[in-house]
């Protein structure tokens, strides 16, 4: 398109446009005009294009002079006398020549957005920034699905400048690339900007330069760079190479030369920004590839690492994850036996893949260095909570020793890290392997692990797979199989991934295999290494009639080949797409609702069926049990079922249990005589009226719930009549108190008839002050002759409604030397949350957050120490010492939620605000406890009047096992008898 | 960043010598009741005193009780393309649906009119001359518009509702396939607009809306009045407001709260009113056509929505001096009411933070002259000129 820009001085001297774009090349002939296109064609249309070629072979200059005389007065064709080998210095010879107010950088094998250049001239008129940069995205040309990456899109969410790039120094930090960005051309001239040239990483000087030259810096969210990347390529680009030890070495030659930069300006903020990228992310590029490659490399490696990593601050050290930190130590003490394991955990952060030591009640990633205070440091990995972690939530490390293809078929032996002798030495040991296809199959195939036993800190195996014979691919759908060993260790499971590690698998054989569908379409199966170091095998083709075939198949993907062959391909994913997608939707949400409504809710009740649930089928707790522990002593005539949201352990043996929104959930609801819950059965199910909702609820309320509620208060009516609809399904609300009557139930809009005024199920061991469960007191290892004092905070969130990660607010080394020898402190925090305590409290500090419930801890302990939980409602019936550790009571009263009533005044014990504080309360326990002796029966009486020991006793009596008279209903009516003026599902 | 009308002027070069173009306005229709058209013509006649040459482009015409009424006849021309309204738009579902000999023909009709319309567009368009520019105000012309002959032209898009309302709406969807190829979208505010520019619409800006009327006199903020003017719907959220002025009023013997509007939710609002014991101190005082008046006899003014765009009950309120408390309910909000200088701003639902912050404009006077009288002088930003300059310095940038 001709500019439209056609000024009468154009006779003279052309006018210089808005923007210059620099478009380099070196070799890429074909892809060149697809670039300068993508200039020309742009929506601003007062540009210029400089086309710098770096002397190439193919014939790309020629191409550029086509360009310019297809485009005169808009390209321009320039070229380097010699071949430079990086793009720096065609870069410069383009700045040079542009006559445009601002100045681009585009690749050859890039393209800009429609409206790049327009948004970033507007952008630099509009604030007068020297420099814009706008949003990247990367583009997977090989991928079929049109993939797309948006590169650091946390730095572009919003417009916005900068006076300083101080004020985001994630922007040097992270944002290096040159090419997203519209310079102001007289600002490069004036503070004269060049790439440094001769050298690799180019864009991270200039980058920083321009950065840190610029007086101001404009941000726009808008893409302007489309980066064009081919995964598959043989030849890797250049900044790939990283096995070139000079590739390292140029990189820290850069790092070094921007170092001096912030260095002379005093910027020594931005430099520990700086550094942690380096430790997370330029350290992690060329770590990975190190396990690969030969020793001698290796040491070399190290060597210049450990120079510049002596530069880094010692601030950037700790604000790094402990993993990576753990990296670079190890590399400066070039001690590789123990950091390529690290570098398998860099690489899968799950992954445990050393057996780790316990030193002085701490826990350290090796036993090695622990003399030197900094290795002391850094490998302290107590916080990442390994010790704690039982065997089934572990990932470990299983390092491959042994690859053999033999008449029985593979032959693999291998070594899985024991950390901390979690797998005993007397324990049964068993294992599979499985082989799965990497996309979601219809089939996977395990073979037995033919040895395992224990060998030092790991667990030796061996393990025989008759590929050959046994495994059976599709082809085609399932051309990538990944490897797992599943151990079992006296029953618990852990299922580990196979790592190649520096075994190597050069030399490793293939086995023939024939797929379901035909040997054409491949007839091997050879081992690889994913891009996280795990054996796998992928499907190839050997015969001649086999590789044909699966190049045809090939070049149908790419769309290549001709249509019958298209057809036959798409018709065969398109059948597996087509099972998949109705396996897929015959388990969605949406259909179990239709069915759940139109079907199950027809069949008839189950007379005695009850459905039992307890925060949302996470625990075996809270009132829905004691009621049902109540039914089981009675011997009442019930059908239970339990529901658990994923693991059945710890759920009642004698009772039918279900996972929730299983099949069988959605079937026992429908069909239930009772519900029984303390949280709320999902929102969309409908309850039929035969069915009687009771609800006990789970505690009552300081903080403003349901209804008054801003987030509730904001939704649209349609909205709120929904979750009304939900509520109404409740047929009996339990309450505690008339404070409930006052917060839950107008809270909830639940209505007089429906309230049971019984108090709760779960408080009548509190209320009966029942004797403390010795046995979970000794399964815990809890000293039964000290006292117990109880911490249970409940957990924050956000801004948004989040939860937010829960610390302990005290150091629990120091609350143990204090106190250890005279009580024993349990930490429950609440079950959003989790807590991590070092192996050195061992019985004086112990984590009781996995008990599934938590009144039997109330009864355990002689004090609680809390702040704004619920608990103290329940707690307060035992009427044993409190204390309200409210360390950020401002924050939590004035965060926009609100509050029913004043903690500070009504707390029946002393309201404390630091650590000293809280100590001093635990000191002064026992006279504090008396002092407020009227204040808890006052706060019982106020918020706790009802629980009197026999709520699941009355409630058992008039629902289950109809001993009681019916006037003693409150508000209700036994199932199926419809007396006038009940309730029963709110229709 | 907060770009408002008021520091605009370029840094760089720009032209400057005030070119005079063509532009047309596509709207729904042309003399519709409600804030599209009102801006339609509110900007056609500052450009049109700025020397361009209007003219006003309406798709259907509006039936009798939603027609406004011009108070003089209006110096440019308008153009409506239908005589009456077109069958609706038709998605067969299923086989069916598709067999639908009736809606096949009824759509086949439908098409032939929109093309017959697109055509009656295109001549109107093919009057304009070099730089001339299309604002179409409402993604249902965008439809007509998109089929017109458009060579030569430059094309704006409008959404008139902030991104959040938007997105919660079938537009959305629209939005992004009818907008996909306008040379820019304009939208309220520069929020609005970022997050348009990361839903994929990437060249798109935000300029906001003229102020409705010129300087009216400030309210002397005597009587101990809290003043809300808007339709009782749902959106406005008063069902909220009613719920913090239960809060607010306790306490504060002699405050009155005035609620201004009519709409389907008076009944359920003056029960909830009534069931909160609020009848003495709550007024709905119906609807009004003297907003300036209003404001003189109120000393603070409440805005409790769901949902906004740029509200210019808001940019009256402080015009006459009368602080706000806002909801922050949308991008144009925050944007108008500047937290704590001029206005206060309350996370959107939290009836008890609104109960506070009115309580604390009622209790203190000086409060709410120093806020009032900084809203008056600061919503002097969204003066005309500057509103218009905006959007001149945007015809000839996308001329560039």
């Amino acid at each position: 398109m001709p500019s439209t820009q056609a000024a009468p001085e154009a006779a003279v001297e052309p006018a210089a446009p808005d923007v210059s774009v620099v478009v380099i090349v070196y070799n890429d002939a074909d892809r060149l005009p697809r670039a300068v296109r993508s200039v020309l064609g742009q929506s601003l249309r007062s540009t210029e294009v400089l086309i710098v070629d770096d002397c190439s072979t193919d014939g790309s200059h020629d191409v550029a002079l086509r360009l310019q005389a297809e485009h005169p007065g808009r390209v321009r064709a320039l070229q380097l006398p010699a071949n430079s080998g990086g793009c720096g210095a065609p870069r410069n010879h383009g700045v040079a020549a542009a006559r445009g107010r601002y100045v681009m950088f585009l690749d050859s094998d890039d393209e800009l957005d429609l409206h790049a250049c327009r948004n970033m001239l507007e952008a630099g008129e509009r604030t007068g920034a020297d420099l814009v940069s706008g949003l990247s995205v990367r583009r997977h040309l090989d991928s079929r699905h049109g993939k797309t990456v948006e590169w650091y899109p946390w730095l572009y969410s919003r417009t916005r400048q900068l006076d300083s790039v101080d004020e985001l120094p994630d922007l040097l930090v992270w944002d290096t690339l040159s090419t997203n960005k519209c310079y102001r051309r007289d600002f490069l001239l004036r503070a004269g900007l060049e790439f440094p040239v001769g050298i690799l990483y180019e864009d991270l000087l200039f980058s920083a330069q321009a950065y840190l030259a610029a007086d101001r810096i404009a941000l726009i969210p808008n893409r302007v760079y489309w980066w064009d990347v081919v995964e598959r390529t043989a030849a890797k680009s250049l900044s790939n190479r990283r096995h070139e030890i000079s590739n390292f070495t140029d990189r820290l030659e850069i790092h070094r030369r921007i170092d001096r930069m912030l260095a002379d300006r005093g910027m020594t903020a931005l430099k520990a920004h700086k550094d942690v990228k380096f430790l997370k992310h330029d350290l992690v590029l060329h770590l990975r590839d190190l396990p690969f490659l030969p020793a001698e490399f290796r040491h070399e490696f190290s060597e210049h690492a450990r120079d510049y990593l002596a530069t880094l601050s010692a601030e950037a050290w700790e604000q790094v994850p402990h993993i990576q930190r753990i990296c670079a130590y190890l590399l400066v003490r070039d001690d590789w036996a123990n950091l390529l394991p690290a570098i398998d955990t860099l690489l899968n952060r799950d992954k445990l893949s050393e057996p780790l030591v316990e030193r002085d009640g701490r826990v350290y990633w090796c036993a090695e260095h622990l003399d030197d205070e900094e290795g002391r440091r850094i490998l302290d990995v107590t916080e990442a909570g390994y010790h704690t972690r039982p065997l089934e939530k572990l990932f470990l490390r299983n390092r491959l020793t042994g690859y053999r293809v033999g008449p029985a078929g593979l032959h693999l032996t291998g070594r899985i890290v024991n950390p901390l002798g979690k797998v005993a030495p007397g324990a049964r040991l068993a294992g599979r392997l499985e082989f799965t296809a990497r996309r979601r199959s219809l089939q996977s195939f395990a073979f037995p692990v033919r040895e395992l036993r224990h060998e030092g800190d790991g667990i030796a195996w061996e393990a025989v797979a008759d590929l050959a014979r046994r495994l059976r691919p599709l082809g085609v759908v399932d051309a990538v199989w990944d490897v797992r060993l599943v151990l079992e260790a006296d029953g618990r499971r852990t299922t580990t991934r196979i790592t190649v590690g520096d075994h190597g698998l050069e030399d490793a054989a293939g086995m023939p295999v024939r797929p379901r569908l035909t040997r054409l379409v491949g007839d091997r199966l050879e081992p690889s290494v994913t891009a996280r170091g795990h054996l796998a095998f992928h499907l190839a083709a050997e015969g001649a009639a086999a590789r044909r075939t699966t190049d045809l198949i090939r070049r149908t993907l790419r769309g290549e080949a001709g249509a019958g062959a298209r057809r036959a391909v798409d018709g065969a994913k398109s059948a597996v797409r087509g099972a998949r997608k109705l396996k897929r939707s015959l388990n969605d949400g949406s259909t179990k609702l239709r069915v759940y409504h139109e079907v199950l809710l027809r069949l008839p009740v189950v007379k005695g069926q009850v459905v039992f649930e307890s925060h949302l089928g996470k625990q075996y707790s809270d009132s829905p049990r004691a009621l049902y522990e109540e039914l089981r002593r009675r011997g009442a005539p019930i059908r239970p079922v339990w529901a658990h949201s994923g693991s059945p352990e710890g759920f009642p043996e004698d009772a039918r249990l279900v996972r929730r929104w299983s099949w069988p959930y959605l079937r026992a609801l429908a069909q239930a005589e009772f519900w029984v819950d303390n949280q709320g059965f999902p929102l969309k199910l409908a309850k039929r009226p035969g069915t009687t909702y009771i609800q006990t609820w789970h505690g009552s309320a300081l903080k403003k719930m349901g209804f008054d509620m801003p987030a509730f208060k904001r939704m649209p009516y349609a909205e709120q009549e929904e979750y009304q609809r939900a509520l109404d399904r409740f047929d009996h609300f339990l309450v505690r108190s008339e404070h409930d009557v006052r917060t839950l139930a107008r809270a909830y809009r639940i209505g007089e008839e429906r309230l049971l005024r019984t108090g709760y199920p779960r408080n009548d061991v509190l209320a009966q002050r029942r004797p403390r469960d010795t046995a979970l007191m000794e399964s815990l290892g809890i000293d039964p002759d000290k006292p117990v004092v109880l911490y249970a905070p409940t957990f924050r969130a956000n801004a948004a409604g989040q939860v937010r990660g829960f610390t302990l607010p005290f150091d629990p080394d120091d609350f143990a030397d204090r106190f250890g020898d005279r009580l024993t402190l349990l930490v429950r925090c609440h079950y959003l949350n989790s807590v991590v305590l070092p192996p050195s409290v061992r019985g004086r500090v112990v984590d009781v957050s996995r008990v599934p419930d938590v009144t039997p801890l109330l009864l355990m302990a002689d004090a609680l120490v809390t702040d704004y939980s619920s608990v103290m409602f329940d707690y307060a019936l035992l009427d044993r010492p409190m204390v309200f550790f409210a360390y950020d009571l401002e924050e939590y009263s004035e965060d926009t939620r609100g509050t029913y009533f004043d903690l500070v005044e009504k707390a029946p014990g002393p309201v404390v605000r630091d650590t000293e504080a809280l100590y001093a309360a635990l000191e002064d326990l026992q006279a504090s406890g008396e002092r407020h002796a009227d204040a808890r029966r006052r706060f019982v009486k106020e918020y706790g009047e009802y629980d009197q020991g026999d709520a699941a006793a009355r409630i058992a009596d008039l629902f289950f096992t109809g001993t009681a008279r019916d006037g003693a209903r409150p508000g209700s009516t036994p199932p199926g008898d419809a007396a006038p003026g009940a309730r029963r599902d709110g229709k | 960043m907060t770009s408002t009308a008021a520091d605009t002027a370029p840094a760089g070069a720009a032209p400057s010598a005030a070119r005079t173009r063509d532009v047309f306005i596509v709207s729904n229709s042309v003399d519709e009741m409600g804030g599209v058209c009102s801006w339609a013509h509110r900007m056609a006649g500052l450009l049109t005193d700025r020397g361009h040459r209007l003219h006003l482009v309406g798709v259907v015409p509006v039936p009798e009780d939603r027609r406004q009424v011009f108070s003089a006849e209006p110096p440019y021309p308008m153009t409506t393309l239908y005589t009456e309204h077109p069958p609706p738009a038709w998605s067969p579902r299923g086989v069916r649906g598709r067999l639908d000999l009736a809606a096949r023909r009824r759509n086949a009709a439908r098409e032939a009119g929109m093309d017959a319309a697109a055509a009656r567009l295109s001549a109107v368009l093919r009057q304009a001359g070099p730089g001339a520019v299309v604002i179409v105000t409402q993604v249902w012309a965008m439809e007509w518009v998109a089929r017109a002959d458009l060579s030569g032209l430059t094309v704006i898009g409008m959404s008139h509702e902030s991104f959040d309302t938007c997105r919660a709406s079938s537009r959305f969807a629209r939005v992004k396939r009818w907008y996909r190829d306008v040379d820019r979208l304009v939208v309220l505010t520069p929020e609005d607009a970022d997050r348009w520019i990361r839903e994929g619409m990437n060249s798109t800006c935000g300029i906001p809306n003229p102020l409705p009327f010129e300087t009216p006199a400030p309210s002397p903020r005597e009587e101990r009045t809290v003043l809300s003017i808007g339709r009782l719907s749902e959106e406005k959220g008063y069902d909220m407001l009613l719920d913090a002025w239960a809060e607010a009023v306790r306490g504060r013997e002699g405050w009155r709260l005035r609620i201004h509007g009519s709409g389907p939710e008076e009944e359920r609002l003056r029960r909830q009113c009534t069931a909160l014991g609020l009848d003495g101190s709550v007024e709905f005082a119906g609807r009004t056509g003297d907003v300036p008046g209003a404001l003189a006899r109120a000393s603070v003014f409440a805005l409790s929505s769901r949902g906004e765009g740029f509200p210019l009950s808001l940019m009256e309120a402080m015009e006459c001096g009368v602080p706000c408390v806002a909801f922050d309910c949308a991008p144009g909000v925050r944007e108008i009411v500047r937290d704590g200088e001029d206005g206060l701003l309350v996370p959107m639902g939290h009836t008890t933070g609104l109960a506070h912050r009115l309580g604390r404009l009622m209790d203190d006077r000086e409060l709410r002259d120093a806020m009032g009288d900084r809203a008056r002088a600061n919503i002097a930003r969204y003066a005309p000129e500057a509103v218009v300059r905006r959007w001149e310095e945007l015809f000839d940038l996308l001329e560039r």
